[in-house]
């Protein structure tokens, strides 16, 4: 909550968004024990298209990059696209490999057309959850082609240095087997590379587990409130004092 | 491009008023059901209602996934 309690974050948020939550139930076994904790935001049209997502917790100043990027990303998409629905996906996609170059020094390949839907609802073999409701697949991330071939040597050893730094960092082959860094946001605009502007339905599961490393275990609820300890009003809960 | 797609574009444009130099218009009186929850942002009930503000208000929609037991409040 350190990021959204920010009054810059919240004006800017609240300029350019309307806001809502729900709660994921996933969670880890540690020991032998559940455990879990985790919060992803994302960034939609109004039609649930997921444009941008900030996997985990951030501070303020990151959460706002990251705002401000799906801002001036989707004003720019909408100016190139002119009205054609391809081609502003497309943008985005292309925008999130750039993304991922100018931040990481990594390219991949993004995607801009998607095959038909092999995944069923109905299916007898689509797994579901206890409510019947299927859950979100996990999207394949595009591979990682290698490090951006326009960098010099020390650009691209800054920004894996940067990446290394970022939360959630972790190794990632590319596909000749070399070995770079990616953090959780790096982790996002590869996936979306390929996946931006699928519904959020589709996306929460890939974010959650390829992402956070954090097991999905039903579909979104919707509950009175984001944070436990939290009235509407800003108030702490009596139980949580 | 089909249907769908043109449908989506149309959408998309819709609610990010193309023709504005701005993404978002002037927010217009938050309704009683919005809520802060100690943040600074100011919340819808459901994803359906902040999906039907932001066409009405032609804004994009940001959709927090909370997950877990943590007792934290420093932790998002």
């Amino acid at each position: 909550m350190n990021a959204l309690a920010s009054s810059e974050v919240g004006k800017y948020v609240n300029d350019n968004f309307c806001s809502s939550f729900q709660k994921v139930a996933t969670f880890k076994i540690v020991g032998g024990a559940k455990q879990g904790g985790n919060v992803a935001t994302y960034f939609c049209a109004p039609d649930g298209r997921v444009l941008h997502a900030v996997a985990g917790p951030v501070d303020s100043a990151t959460f706002l990059r990251e705002a401000q990027w799906v801002v001036e990303t989707t004003r720019k998409a909408m100016k190139d696209s002119d009205g054609d629905g391809g081609k502003f996906k497309a943008y985005f996609r292309k925008a999130h490999a750039q993304k991922l170059r100018d931040e990481f020094g990594l390219a991949v390949e993004p995607v801009t057309f998607d095959p038909p839907d092999a995944q069923d609802e109905k299916d007898t073999l689509t797994y579901r959850d206890p409510s019947g409701q299927p859950l979100a697949p996990r999207l394949p991330p595009p591979p990682i082609d290698g490090p951006d071939v326009r960098l010099q040597k020390d650009e691209l050893a800054l920004r894996q240095t940067n990446a290394a730094k970022a939360a959630g960092a972790a190794p990632v082959l590319d596909k000749r087997g070399g070995q770079w860094v990616l953090g959780n946001q790096g982790k996002v605009s590869q996936i979306l590379a390929a996946h931006a502007m699928v519904k959020i339905e589709k996306v929460y599961g890939t974010v959650f587990e390829n992402v956070l490393g954090e097991k999905i275990s039903t579909k979104p609820v919707e509950v009175d409130r984001p944070f436990s300890w939290m009235e509407k009003d800003g108030n702490r809960r009596a139980s949580a004092r | 491009m089909t249907l769908r797609q043109k449908g989506m574009a149309l959408a998309v444009a819709a609610a990010l008023g193309c023709g504005g130099p701005a993404v978002a218009k002037t927010p217009a009186a938050k309704p009683a059901t919005c809520g802060e929850y100690g943040t600074s942002v100011q919340f819808e009930d459901t994803p359906a209602d902040a999906a039907r503000q932001a066409k009405k208000d032609e804004k994009l929609v940001m959709i927090l996934h909370v997950s877990g037991h943590f007792e934290n409040p420093e932790f998002t």
